[in-house]
């Protein structure tokens, strides 16, 4: 297999016009998305308002009903073993096997990613003593917390590199330590060059976290920027709750409330201030 | 089932709380089918069983006494208490380790304000109504029959049967606990499952075995039975038999078993309650317990490449890690092989060993490829992970093939030698037509997989009793070829036919091999 050599100018993610129904109800509802390499983007919104539905589309797990996706580059609906290996997915509910220690798992990940054994055997050793797995590699993942779980998930995500990495709802049911470390791991891979999508409720990590925030309503991409431009745009809303309250610097719970409290008829598909 | 009006929290309540979970498990073995068709099947399946009882009626008439054959009568009930108990048993231990490890269920009763002893009376009570459920569409046929033929005094064995099932499940309970003590809250589930399959397997091994002595050894174990005090396990006057002597209606014998039963039911509710309620909190509090080790501890971290060895290796790792794959193996050959003896027995010593033992390498193969089909596919922990990996689906179930190739040959390869040994046509045979066989039956589950928890293995027919039946069916089709073959008739062509034409309307209508709860929303 030809290893593939993805573009750095290009998007990580470049989502046109991608729809999903589910039955009559519109899940996803013509997003638009780009995502640049090094960028830690948080897809924010209520529940059920089709964040999950977005990533999985992109993780190859539901094929949408219009619309396109590529991943540095590459068509992913047209090519999707070539997108599949530059994409992790890490969906909230962690995907292991309860008979195989976390050793075991990396092994079976690096292998069906193609990911040349010296250097995953380096990686997996890394990974494992980062996320302070080292002294339980040879237990199966049967006995672990939820906490534990997830760090091997991510460490399952991580070992083959991707390029593009989307987690949902990563920090659910982690502790407050465990937590940090997952942190500040996705931000080293950021800042080396990887792409971070995450779907949260937690507005504190995405305003913490990210570089870039889309808000996701009833399906559609109502408004992406950076947390400044969010807030700037909040204000100037004439029936934005933060205004009313007069707070010079607002939270991104503010902006969060009165951007989604929004009237849904009022909803305008996307609204980039950056451009 | 219509809510009956009784006072919450008291006994009958729960037990109908607990009874009406059962009716849904139960309702679940049949799938799609309407509430009304299941019904209608069940009766149907009664009535016939009516007839099938007939015959052996009317054989019960010269057996029991004042017929001419009156000495088979204790042996013939002894029998049916040899079915009857152990079966029974072997379903109260199923139920007990299930409303042991009912989680959610079992803490939010205990949390309730109601007395424990109460809230475990009404789950004993169910699990021993479950138990007797299981077993009455068999028995009642059969009794109905013998009381039509006999006489009404054989009406009492309906008391006796309940007596009996109070009996088991006080039986059962005590084994769950017994286990939880020795083995600790997590094998306990395993090891639970495991025995009550042996000790429901225990009559069908008792009567192979029966099969397999020479006449001479039965006729005196008969006329044993017959004369009190000769052997103290053939004693009919002895304890031991106190239900069997129940079961022919026998006064005293029948007033004990009948109050026997009740009793010891209410002593082991009165004297285990606590330790039950305890282990139960237990094995809620623990169940993600102590971890496991892998065997290889040493401290350099080795990967091996490529793709293809990986998913082999996981699949072999999770397969040799699965307590249910051993157990069912055993059950296999503990029922497989005593009638391939009886087979050869008598054909006498010119008898061809093709003839006998060869049907029966077949018939093992191809269930447990069948399993191994079932556990690699249906029974994948991370569907959707896989569904995420630069691979293709095409490819993926390739090597799953792969991976259940080699233990399935792994396991033949011991009988085949002993055979080839002894004679290498039929050894050769045996081969050919056991891997005919475990390919139909693994495509079959590859093509219909049934998603499942790995835990489910032994008890996955009960998902879907049409491929279970097409399953069987394959098996004994394969095991006939092979033995009509083995006999140099050209009329094997018949039930190979037969076998193919199962798998061609079987065969994938569509593109959809993966669970299809990986694609679901």
């Amino acid at each position: 297999m030809p290893a593939f050599v993805p573009e750095f100018d290009c998007p990580s993610l470049r989502l046109r016009g991608l729809t999903k129904n589910f039955e009559s109800k519109r899940a996803v509802d013509c997003v638009d998305l780009e995502v640049m390499p090094g960028e830690f983007y948080a897809l924010l919104g209520p529940n059920g308002a089709g964040k999950t539905t977005t990533l999985r589309m992109v993780a190859g797990l539901l094929r949408p009903d219009a619309g396109s996706i590529a991943v540095c580059g590459v068509d992913a609906l047209r090519d999707p073993l070539s997108a599949r290996r530059l994409t992790a997915w890490l969906p909230d509910e962690p995907m292991l096997y309860d008979k195989l220690d976390p050793l075991e798992y990396l092994e079976f990940v690096a292998g069906l990613w193609g990911v040349d054994p010296r250097r995953a055997e380096k990686s997996c050793e890394e990974l494992l003593h980062v996320l302070g797995l080292w002294d339980h590699r040879h237990e199966r993942c049967e006995g672990f917390s939820r906490g534990m779980k997830q760090k091997v998930a991510l460490a399952g995500a991580l070992i083959h590199e991707p390029r593009l990495l989307m987690l949902d709802e990563p920090l659910t049911g982690l502790d407050a330590a465990i937590a940090r470390q997952v942190k500040e791991l996705l931000m080293a891979r950021a800042r080396a060059g990887a792409t971070i999508i995450l779907t949260t409720h937690i507005l504190e990590v995405a305003e913490r976290l990210a570089s870039r925030i889309g808000i996701i309503r009833s399906g559609k991409l109502i408004i992406e920027g950076t947390l400044d431009e969010l807030r700037a745009h909040a204000h100037a809303l004439p029936h934005s709750s933060a205004s009313a309250s007069g707070a010079a610097a607002h939270s991104l719970e503010d902006v969060f409330l009165s951007l989604t409290a929004a009237d849904d008829a009022a909803a305008e598909p996307v609204k980039n201030i950056a451009a | 089932m219509n809510a009956l009006p009784m006072a919450p929290g008291s006994l009958l309540w729960l037990l109908q709380h607990d009874l009406l979970l059962a009716w849904r498990r139960f309702r679940a073995m049949f799938g799609g089918l309407r509430p009304r068709t299941a019904v209608a099947i069940l009766g149907a399946v009664f009535v016939a069983l009516h007839g099938l009882a007939w015959p052996v009626a009317r054989w019960f008439a010269d057996v029991q006494p004042g017929g001419s054959q009156q000495a088979l009568m204790y042996p013939a009930l002894a029998a049916a208490m040899m079915f009857i108990l152990p079966w029974l048993i072997s379903q109260s231990l199923t139920g007990a380790v299930r409303a042991l490890y009912s989680r959610g269920d079992l803490d939010l009763l205990l949390a309730s304000p109601l007395p424990a002893r109460r809230i475990l009376a009404a789950r004993a009570l169910s699990i021993a109504v479950e138990a007797l459920a299981s077993a009455i569409i068999l028995i009642v046929p059969l009794i109905n029959m013998i009381v039509w033929f006999c006489g009404l005094r054989w009406l009492l064995v309906y008391p006796v049967l309940a007596a009996t099932a109070l009996f088991a499940a006080a039986a059962g309970i005590a084994l769950a606990l017994a286990l939880f003590r020795l083995a600790g809250p997590r094998r306990t589930r395993v090891l639970g499952q495991i025995l009550a399959t042996i000790i429901a397997a225990g009559f069908v091994l008792t009567l192979q075995v029966l099969n397999v002595v020479p006449a001479h050894v039965r006729d005196s174990i008969v006329a044993m039975i017959d004369q009190p005090g000769a052997n103290i396990l053939l004693d009919r006057t002895s304890a031991l038999w106190l239900p069997v002597r129940a079961l022919a209606g026998e006064m005293p014998s029948l007033l004990i078993w009948i109050a026997a039963g009740p009793l010891l039911f209410a002593a082991m509710v009165w004297l285990l309650a606590n330790f039950f309620v305890n282990s139960a909190v237990h094995s809620a509090a623990v169940a993600p317990a102590s971890a496991r080790h892998s065997a290889r501890k040493t401290g350099a971290v080795r990967f091996r490449a490529g793709h293809a060895r990986a998913m082999r290796i996981k699949e072999w790792r999770l397969l040799a890690r699965d307590p249910y794959l051993l157990s069912q193996i055993m059950l296999l050959i503990v029922y497989t092989l005593p009638v391939s003896i009886v087979i050869w027995r008598n054909q006498g010593p010119g008898g061809s060993l093709a003839i006998s033992v060869a049907p029966a390498i077949v018939v093992i193969a191809s269930q447990v490829a069948a399993s191994l089909a079932w556990l690699t596919i249906s029974g994948e922990d991370a569907p959707e992970f896989l569904a995420t990996a630069p691979i293709t689906r095409r490819e993926m179930e390739w090597r799953k093939l792969q991976a259940i190739a080699l233990p399935l040959l792994a396991l033949m390869a011991l009988p085949v030698a002993g055979l080839a040994w002894v004679d290498p046509s039929s050894a050769a045979l045996a081969f050919v037509f056991a891997i005919g066989a475990s390919a139909c039956t693994a495509f079959l589950n590859f093509w219909h997989p049934m998603p499942g928890k790995r835990v489910m293995m032994l008890r996955r027919h009960s998902q879907s009793k049409l491929i279970a039946m097409m399953e069987h069916a394959l098996a004994l089709l394969w095991a006939v070829a092979v033995a009509m073959t083995a006999l140099g008739s050209w009329l094997a062509v018949i039930p190979l036919a037969c076998a193919a034409l199962i798998l061609w309307f079987n065969r994938p209508k569509g593109a959809e091999l993966i669970p299809r709860q990986a694609v679901a929303a």
